[in-house]
């Protein structure tokens, strides 16, 4: 397939999968009975007022109308306007979003660091491989909010050598001109509140990583197990190359394709967990506007955050098939 | 650059190795795994010295511990499950119980291997240049050795992946590594055995020119006795992982003493052995791993057992110069003369049509978006098949032959042309890999009653039935309760016919079915068919790549090129005087011993790519413009055109062989 008829078919994919993202969230919204038109006005607000703002914000018209009404904004860029910041919702995303993208790159980063290490390691049967197997595992099976709880008690409560909430401790950080902060501090030469981003960074990437690593390195230990029983493994231990080199060299690239897609499948996961990640430790991103707008049943916003999230999964997964291919030439995209 | 130590060769070698000594042996090797708590005794006592540049052809039965010989002398035995005893020496190192890192310094510096399955041998995700430049040392030198192995534009084909080459070719690659850095013994695993046969005998040439030039010791693992001809100096036959017979390769050819070596070479299938009665084969099964007999390996299956043959292992004893024999009676052995089989009895001609293929032909569609490409798999096929008549299809890969079987058995949709049976009934299939045709968690019993489907037998009727048709191939009536996986190879293969025949079919479409087998096996199947097809009256279309056995089963051979057939007609005919030149080049493949190989060149055309004029042209001797420019059709031939229908030979070639050129004249 040509790298456009590629692109076509991955963009037609994320609009099929935001419509439908779309449709969900108006069943939602009508299925919770809350009322936005009173939550945009406030507790006091008198029933006529609140009767006007539903009609001003079309809210009395056929749930199927708002539907389309809403399609057809979106395909315009217009996300509405969120009924608790009162600023549009694509205002609010794209302040929120840059720290919430700079979270999960690094927390995929580790991730796939991490998975890569245990899999490895487990699968040439290294040295301290179970110590590192028995740490990550048990990591993975705590609740996300307990273990970032923890997290948070133990290196900064007792130990005091990581902060605990925020982006950023460093007075009148840079603001442009990506949004992600380690990029613009570099940018900027301050190489000190790039150190103090990273301490930031730390434990919620840390928190977020450790369960998709866990699959990740499962997924690559079995299928470098497999692979390193091929002919072609006996053919290069043959050749006499060192088994350091028959490991990364020639079995490390056969065995990639089942972690990657696992890694597609695990960055939903870690989108989901990026809304708890981001409360516990008031990280100003996206899950956490979300985590704001959805007690005051801010349906705009909402929106705003899922069809980005949505449309996030679609590309993570356009890349995992692009690195596949270019993993196994054998594959055709 | 860790490649360079491949180059650098003798000099650093890690200690003094005479001209005289030899280049690597074993001592009385014994190798047992533990495999599913069990051990497994591979090889139990082997004695085997390899000279500096001689070829030794090692010849056995699956299970016989070739292999693990291999890789014994490779190193490449996973330490942890393998208990290793006696003594391996490569290169005068002492390597019994060396340690990871020497046997790797060994393998780089003196090692070559080449081992069966060139795709699955080759990493399928690097680049062909890197793989043997990593040995090689460095890409100059890479391309060097790829054209030293017949690679004509080496460096073009640098940045090919393993899956862009012709099997041949990725066989080619694997040599250039084997011989990186001139090896002193190189460790070949059944390196033709995925092969087709001119490919085959075109690397079997290779080998010899290459071992010439170089030097090198080689050895040749082969389950097959004629290949093992070809190449080898000396040939040693290994059974239930002891050596029965070490010799001079003329030696053992000619005059095999050991009762096993015999009777391998007479159940080997030639293209001179008798076909008017059952096949010389081997009674019986080798001896199981996991609980070898105490005396002699063989006594199980030898026709001279005597009591001290079971009660203690026979030494091998040397009985001529350089022949050694490993046999309690190998003084006092008579001449084996076989019972003479009864010959099959007489039949009329077959009459009447069990089948009729018309015109069939089928093109495949490969590749995704604008890489998509027609293979043309089938183009115009006509064949017809009488009751109790056997028509053997021969070709090589990428000839049509198991599409056109699909097609028949219709398990495939045709583009065109037809297919009709003269019989009611359905067509039944029997496939190479009898082990995998059979649905693991079902009993045998329930195989085979399935082809009853629902036709009202009661129980009872269902269960005689079933016993009946283990009984026509030769199985006990208990064998219907047992999974397929407790079953050895050759039972699997029976139940398969067994399952076949059930309900006796118009037409048995066998894919080939001894092709996995070994040769005492495939004698025994191939005798099964010849006795079921005559007391069934059944048509059979028979696949086979291997011209020798098509000679033993069929009454008609059919030779497909390219989706088309080629040549058809009796059997004795075409093999006794091939017309088309691809049929004689088939014919002058086949690695018989004592007959010179004459290759033909190049590799079996690819469907994806259908020249203009004759399909065999670019590889044919005789090939002039008119064949390059318009396609031959199959006609019959003016001389046998007047007999009957069955005895007609057709041949698609402007130039036939002319009868006197005989065999081999297809060769270049």
């Amino acid at each position: 397939m040509s790298p456009l008829a590629f692109a076509a078919r991955r963009v037609s994919a994320a609009i099929v999968i935001v419509l439908i993202l779309v449709a969900a969230m108006f069943t939602l919204q009508h299925l919770s009975r809350t009322d936005p038109a009173h939550a945009y006005l406030g507790a006091g607000a008198s029933t006529t007022a609140v009767a006007a703002e539903r009609v001003k914000l079309g809210l009395n018209q056929p749930v199927v109308t708002q539907f389309f009404h809403y399609v057809a904004n979106l395909a315009q860029g217009n996300l509405g306007v969120s009924y608790r910041t009162r600023n549009p919702v694509a205002t609010d995303i794209g302040e929120y979003l840059p720290a919430t993208v700079e979270l999960a790159f690094y927390a995929l980063v580790m991730a796939l660091a991490a998975g890569t290490l245990l899999g490895v390691a487990s699968a040439g049967k290294w040295r301290g491989a179970r110590v590192l197997k028995f740490v990550m595992v048990s990591g993975a099976s705590a609740p996300l909010f307990l273990l970032a709880l923890l997290g948070i008690l133990v290196f900064y409560g007792h130990l005091g050598i990581l902060p605990a909430t925020g982006r950023t401790s460093s007075v009148n950080p840079p603001t442009g001109p990506t949004g992600f902060l380690t990029i613009d501090a570099v940018l900027a030469g301050r190489f000190g509140v790039l150190l103090n981003a990273l301490r930031h960074l730390v434990m919620p990437a840390l928190s977020l990583a450790i369960g998709p690593a866990v699959s990740i390195g499962r997924v690559l230990r079995g299928s470098l197990m497999t692979v390193l029983r091929e002919d072609y493994v006996r053919t290069a231990r043959a050749k006499g190359l060192r088994e350091r080199r028959v490991l990364l060299s020639h079995a490390l690239r056969n065995s990639v394709g089942p972690a990657l897609s696992m890694t597609g499948l695990q960055f939903g996961l870690l989108l989901a967990g990026d809304v708890v990640v981001e409360q516990v430790f008031a990280w100003p991103g996206i899950g956490y506007y979300a985590a704001q707008s959805i007690p005051v049943g801010d349906f705009p916003a909402i929106g705003g955050v899922t069809l980005v999230l949505g449309v996030g999964y679609v590309a993570i997964n356009a890349l995992v098939d692009i690195f596949q291919r270019i993993a196994d030439p054998r594959i055709k995209l | 650059m860790t490649g360079m130590q491949g180059s650098i060769g003798l000099a650093d070698g890690p200690g003094p190795v005479g001209q005289v000594g030899p280049v690597a042996s074993v001592e009385d090797l014994r190798v047992t795994f533990r495999r599913g708590g069990r051990n497994v005794h591979a090889l139990r006592g082997v004695t085997l010295h390899i000279a500096p540049g001689e070829i030794v052809g090692l010849v056995g039965e699956s299970g016989s511990g070739k292999s693990v010989l291999g890789l014994s002398l490779l190193g490449l035995h996973p330490k942890a499950s393998t208990k290793i005893e006696g003594t391996v020496m490569v290169c005068g190192q002492e390597l019994t119980s060396g340690s990871a890192e020497e046997w790797r310094l060994v393998r780089r510096r003196y090692l070559g291997a080449v081992f069966q399955d060139p795709m699955t041998s080759l990493n399928p995700t690097m680049r062909i240049g890197r793989q043997v430049a990593e040995v090689a040392g460095n890409t100059d030198e890479a391309v060097r050795l790829l054209n030293a192995v017949g690679i004509a534009d080496a460096s073009a084909r640098l940045s090919s992946f393993p899956h862009e080459l012709s099997g041949g070719l990725r066989q080619r690659v694997m040599l250039a590594m084997a011989i990186a850095g001139t090896p002193r013994l190189v460790i070949a695993d059944e390196p033709t055995t995925a092969l087709d046969v001119t490919v085959q005998a075109q690397i079997l040439r290779l080998l010899r020119r290459l071992r010439d030039d170089l030097g090198m010791a080689m050895l040749f693992v082969t389950h097959d006795l004629g290949v093992a001809s070809q190449v080898a100096d000396r040939i040693a036959v290994l059974y239930g992982g002891r050596l029965m017979e070490v010799g001079e390769s003329a030696d053992i050819l000619e005059r095999a003493v050991h009762p096993y070596s015999n009777g391998l070479l007479r159940s080997r299938l030639t293209l001179l052995s008798g076909r008017d009665r059952p096949v010389v084969s081997l009674a019986g099964e080798p001896p199981d791993p996991t609980n070898p007999p105490e005396g002699c390996p063989f006594c199980a299956r030898c026709a001279f057992v005597e009591d001290l043959c079971r009660q203690s292992i026979p030494e091998p004893v040397e009985i001529r110069r350089h022949h050694q024999v490993a046999c309690a009676r190998a003084g006092s052995l008579t001449e084996i003369t076989d019972e003479a089989l009864a010959p099959w009895p007489q039949r009329a001609d077959p009459t009447g049509l069990a089948v009729l293929v018309h015109a069939v032909t089928k093109t495949f569609s490969v590749g995704r978006g604008r890489r998509r490409r027609p293979l043309h798999s089938l183009r115009g096929v006509d064949l017809e098949i009488a009751p109790g008549e056997v028509v053997a299809l021969v070709g090589e890969s990428g000839s049509g032959k198991s599409t056109l079987l699909r097609a028949i058995a219709g398990l495939l949709r045709v583009d065109s042309g037809s297919v009709e049976f003269g019989v009611p009934g359905d067509p039944q299939m029997v496939f190479q890999d009898a082990g995998a045709s059979l649905t693991p968690w079902l009993a045998v019993g329930a195989l085979i009653a399935e082809r009853f489907g629902s036709s009202g037998l009661s129980r009872a009727e269902r269960g005689q039935r079933v016993e009946h048709a283990l009984a026509s191939v030769g199985l006990p009536p208990e064998v219907r309760s047992a999974k397929p996986r407790q079953l050895s190879g050759g039972q699997r293969q029976r139940v398969a016919l067994a399952r076949a025949i059930a309900v006796v079919p118009p037409l048995l479409l066998c894919d080939e079915p001894t092709s996995a087998l070994d040769v005492s096996l495939a004698a025994t199947i191939l005798n099964l068919i010849g006795q079921l097809r005559r007391e069934l009256s059944m048509a059979v279309l028979f696949v086979t790549h291997d011209l020798a056995v098509a000679r033993i089963v069929a009454d008609r051979v059919a030779v497909m090129y390219l989706g088309r057939i080629v040549e058809i007609g009796p059997v004795d005919s075409v093999v006794g005087d091939p017309k088309h030149p691809y049929t004689a080049a088939l014919l002058a493949s086949v690695p018989d011993p004592g007959v010179e190989l004459k290759a033909v060149m190049g590799e079996p055309a690819s469907p994806l790519d259908i020249p203009i004029g004759c399909g065999f042209a670019s590889r044919c001797a005789s090939a002039d413009e008119l064949c390059h420019r318009s396609d031959p059709q199959l006609d019959a031939l003016s001389e046998s055109s007047d007999g009957p229908i069955r005895s007609i030979r057709r041949v698609a070639c402007f130039h036939p062989v002319r009868s006197d050129e005989a065999l081999g004249g297809g060769g270049g």
